[in-house]
């Protein structure tokens, strides 16, 4: 995994592209990329590419980056794994591609040179690249269909400029700092900042599953090559049988896991004692890897309890034959690397602790890669947004989709039991949202719903923020085309915003910060199109029995039992302890971390390394 | 056939700022390119029926607004169009509704302070769904960028151009007719109008009892007009510098050519350019021009590289770093603005920046 950025200064009246910049952008991201360092500068000087490099598939040199082809025509900055690189390269070879690495960022080269923009639609990965075309002059950008990994964009209207994280952009000193409302309001109602948006009004992500074209007339809109919605709508038109679940996961999450362990490098796992990382191992094991490690986090805290969640996975790890390492943490760690922690995180958010510290296990243990279970709730309806959304839409859809009633219902509540409203805002929203899978969703996810966010921020703002995130419309573009099911349309929500802005975004900084790589198979899009038409049949339970009986042995069943209470982990409480300001009303502390306390510690953080970063760059 | 309808204040005929100048450079640069067959320019005010380059019209002038409107929706209505182009945001609302009436893209010209703060929210309807905003500095993008909900890849910047008559050149004869002969002149064009303070002309008489102690033959040419002039030779007299600023008035741009060349340099610390073309005109004609950090002034400065863009603390030490370093080679600083601001380089831009029209 890496870091890349790059300048373009595309029009005329723009100056040059400077060497300053590009290395400070490119350096702030030195975690990302510990094995290698490199930039490359087009011979008119008007576009320059910078690369931080985590080794992991020809982890010599010669796979260094940015890595030009061959007659010199495109040059590529990635970021990523690209898992069918193998079969991609005989296809390639056959037509006549001559490698000189064994690395995947040159299928990368190989692949632009033959079909051009539509290569993407051929990837099967995680990634994140741009490639500059010397003939055409103009840089093509390209980003998962998951957005697994991050690639954020700046344009000014004279030079664009990209990079891995938006600490890296601001750190190079010449990128505006004037505030996105939408991101700020997006992090207060979700706790993570949805993408486009970032804090920043200048900067944005480039899309999930979207790639952009950049040349003398500057960037064009960003075109999608695959939407997740209509994935799960060409399943959902061709349902495959309910009996045949268990083996269609079992066949198509075992590949995708085999398909993960793609690495010149030891590929480990996370071990929770949850069925999907349980699962990942196992299946790692069917695979054919053996002697693998598997990391676990345990909390000082819950030594001795319940809630302990070492014994059950060392249970899992033993079942496999894995090797497993037990990493304890307690508050006092949390403490003292908060700082590292505030400085490390790209944009803000109310989660990660626990990733951090898996993937600082992972480093302390020499590992570079290692295998999560992340994505397993969103993909095979582990959550209970999957009962519950359409629920409420049953329930409450009809009433809510009377024109004002929602609002009028909370103004008599607020007039008649203000406590009542205070206490249970959700409850008193469901005839303002439940109306929308939108709306159900918001009210499933929010920390906090629109109305509440007067008191957290200036009451301009927030109505700002709103207008300019335009919840409904996002909402409703996750789900176009309709996915066909229930269980498709809260797949396609939880995917394109959960998972896509809080989940993969905490396992990108928190583990890259240690320089370790994590790879979630369950978030894959080859697996989503094997298993879109059975996600219409999956009754509550279903998908996660599935999961744990995937691997020839299957999961403990103490596992797969306990799965249903869950587990809770206490880095929440450490951090709302971290925020806590003496005079902070009860129920904000009590309702969610974006208190703010909590962002404003983040904001203050994200400030403060930002301006260290600006002066390094002076 | 690609057809073009302009919405425009004022494009061809007398007067006209600098917008009426940029207009008709845009729609020049338009009939130039070789797809475009037939612009029609519907303008508020001008001549019944000035003269105008090849494939361009433009009707009479109709200034009510009412009667504008109804004249531009019957043309939307009674030829075929294919992009609608609206010089002013003030005119984007009656633009959007051509555009959408005849089936047309709307391309919308943002100038500076006019699309600084939020305007009305028709306004912002209308450009939250133009096909294309052309902003003439990077300032002025991000401003607007700041209130409405446009995808930004749809706002994109066309710096404002440089006239070919400025250039280098003797103007000693004009010296010697001001009765500058020996003087060091430094030199503001710009209205000065009562609700356009921020050019800052206030800000350079009030540095002059400094500037005049160590350069006693400094000369702070004014040229323009306005209601302001009374309050700015007020002043001079309260600074008592007066004997040190000479506002001359309008000229012709014959003079005004030759008043940018006999400048020491050209001064103009505003806080409010949506570009700040003067900036441009003075560096074509070879002499360095001072300005603040501030507003669509750093695009002309190009961040530093062609003229200085100060913060405004450093406004005088600026003056004075220009008035006793040596002077810029004037080709070379001509050559250099021309590079990146000059005709040609707009067209190129232009047709660079029409390209995203396309998809």
């Amino acid at each position: 995994m890496c870091g890349v950025n790059g300048i373009f200064a595309y029009r005329n009246a723009a100056n040059d592209p400077s060497p300053g910049e590009l290395a400070a952008t490119r350096d702030r991201m030195a975690a990302r990329g510990p094995d290698g360092v490199g930039e490359w500068w087009s011979e008119c000087r008007r576009c320059a590419l910078g690369h931080r490099r985590l080794a992991i598939q020809d982890p010599h040199p010669r796979a260094n980056q940015p890595m030009v082809s061959d007659d010199g025509r495109f040059v590529v900055t990635f970021n990523g794994q690209i898992y069918n690189h193998p079969a991609l390269r005989t296809e390639l070879e056959a037509e006549g591609a001559r490698y000189r690495t064994s690395c995947d960022t040159e299928t990368l080269l190989h692949l632009y040179a033959r079909r051009g923009p539509d290569m993407v639609k051929a990837l099967r990965g995680m990634f994140a690249f741009a490639i500059w075309d010397v003939e055409r002059r103009g840089l093509f950008l390209a980003r998962d269909p998951y957005g697994i990994k991050p690639l954020y964009t700046c344009d000014d209207g004279w030079t664009f400029r990209f990079a891995s994280q938006v600490k890296a952009l601001l750190a190079g000193g010449a990128v505006s700092r004037d505030p996105e409302p939408a991101g700020v309001v997006g992090f207060h109602l979700f706790g993570s900042v949805p993408e486009p948006f970032s804090l920043y009004r200048d900067i944005r992500a480039l899309p999930a599953g979207h790639s952009q074209w950049i040349d003398a007339a500057g960037p064009r809109e960003p075109k999608p090559y695959v939407c997740l919605a209509a994935v799960l709508a060409d399943g959902a038109a061709a349902p495959a049988p309910a009996h045949e679940l268990n083996e269609r996961v079992r066949a198509a999450a075992g590949e995708s896991v085999a398909a993960h362990l793609l690495a010149d490098v030891e590929v480990g796992v996370f071990l929770s004692a949850g069925v999907d990382s349980g699962a990942m191992l196992g299946l790692m094991r069917d695979a054919g890897a053996h002697d693998i490690r598997a990391l676990t986090l345990s909390f000082e805290e819950y030594a001795g309890t319940a809630e302990d969640e070492a014994p059950l996975a060392a249970q899992a790890a033993a079942r496999y034959g894995a090797r497993h390492e037990i990493r304890r943490v307690g508050q006092h760690e949390f403490t003292a690397d908060l700082p590292a922690i505030l400085e490390a995180m790209d944009q803000p958010s109310i989660d990660g602790v626990n990733t951090w510290f898996v993937a600082k296990a992972a480093k302390e243990a020499g590992l570079k890669v290692a295998l999560s279970g992340l994505g397993g709730d969103e993909l095979l309806a582990g959550y209970p947004s999957f009962a519950d959304l359409p629920a409420w839409r049953r329930r409450y859809g009809l009433m809510a989709r009377l024109p004002g009633l929602g609002a009028l219902a909370r103004l008599t509540l607020q007039a008649v039991a203000p406590g009542l409203l205070r206490e249970r805002p959700k409850a008193a929203g469901m005839l303002e949202h439940a109306g929308t899978w939108g709306g159900a969703y918001l009210l499933r996810r929010g920390l906090f719903l629109p109305h509440e966010l007067a008191a957290l921020m200036d009451e301009g703002e927030a109505r700002e923020g709103l207008h300019r995130l335009g919840l409904t419309r996002r909402f409703a573009a996750a789900l176009r085309p309709d996915p066909g099911s229930d269980v498709g349309r809260v797949c396609a929500l939880e995917s394109s915003f959960y998972l896509r802005t809080q989940l993969l975004r905490d396992a990108d900084w928190a583990g890259l910060a240690h320089g370790v790589e994590i790879r979630p198979p369950l978030v894959d899009i080859a697996l989503l199109r094997a298993l879109a038409s059975s996600l219409p049949a999956i009754t509550p339970g279903a998908g996660k029995r599935a999961l744990a009986t995937a691997p020839r042995v299957a999961l403990p069943s103490a596992i797969s039992e306990r799965a249903k209470t869950g587990f809770t982990v206490p880095t929440g409480a450490w951090m709302a302890n971290a925020a806590r300001r003496p005079n902070a009303p009860e129920s904000l502390v009590r309702k969610g971390l974006a208190s703010r306390g909590w962002s404003q510690l983040v904001f203050a953080g994200q400030a403060n390394t930002a301006a260290n970063s600006a002066g390094i760059a002076a | 056939m690609t057809r073009v309808l302009a919405l425009v204040g004022q494009a061809w005929g007398p007067g006209g700022g600098g917008i009426a100048q940029y207009n008709r450079d845009f729609l020049c640069g338009l009939a130039d390119r070789g797809c475009v067959d037939a612009i029609e320019v519907l303008p508020r005010s001008g001549p019944r029926r000035p003269e105008t380059p090849a494939k361009i019209a433009q009707r009479r002038p109709r200034y009510a607004p009412p009667i504008y409107a109804a004249g531009a929706l019957v043309r939307a209505l009674s030829a075929k169009w294919d992009y609608v182009f609206c010089g002013h945001l003030f005119m984007a609302p009656l633009a959007a509704m051509v555009a959408r009436l005849a089936g047309a893209k709307l391309v919308i010209q943002i100038h500076g302070v006019e699309a600084w703060t939020r305007p009305s929210i028709l306004q912002r309807v209308a450009v939250d769904g133009a096909d294309l905003v052309l902003s003439v500095s990077r300032h002025t993008r991000a401003r607007l960028l700041d209130w409405s909900t446009i995808a930004p890849e749809r706002v994109a910047v066309l710096p404002d151009t440089v006239d070919e008559s400025f250039s280098p050149g003797d103007a000693s004869v004009l010296r010697a007719a001001w009765g500058l002969t020996g003087a060091r002149v430094l030199l503001t064009v710009g209205r000065m109008d009562g609700r356009e303070r921020y050019k800052g002309h206030d800000r350079t008489i009030r540095a002059l009892p400094a500037l005049t102690q160590r350069w006693p033959e400094l000369v702070y040419v004014v040229l323009g007009e306005g209601d302001d002039r009374a309050r700015l030779e007020r002043i001079a007299r309260d600074e008592g510098v007066s004997e040190h600023v000479k506002f001359m008035g309008a000229v012709d741009h014959a003079t005004l050519v030759d008043a940018y060349r006999l400048a020491d340099a050209f001064v103009m610390p505003s806080t409010g350019e949506g570009f700040g073309i003067a900036y441009l005109e003075a560096m074509a004609s070879g002499t360095p021009a001072i300005g603040l950090a501030a507003g669509g002034a750093t695009d002309a400065m190009a961040d530093g590289q062609l003229g200085v863009a100060a913060a405004e603390s450093d406004y005088l030490e600026r003056v004075k770093d220009a008035l006793s370093g040596p002077r810029p080679a004037p080709q070379a600083l001509s050559q250099a603005v021309r590079r990146r601001f000059g005709k040609a380089a707009f067209l190129a831009e232009q047709r660079c920046v029409l390209e995203r029209l396309n998809g």
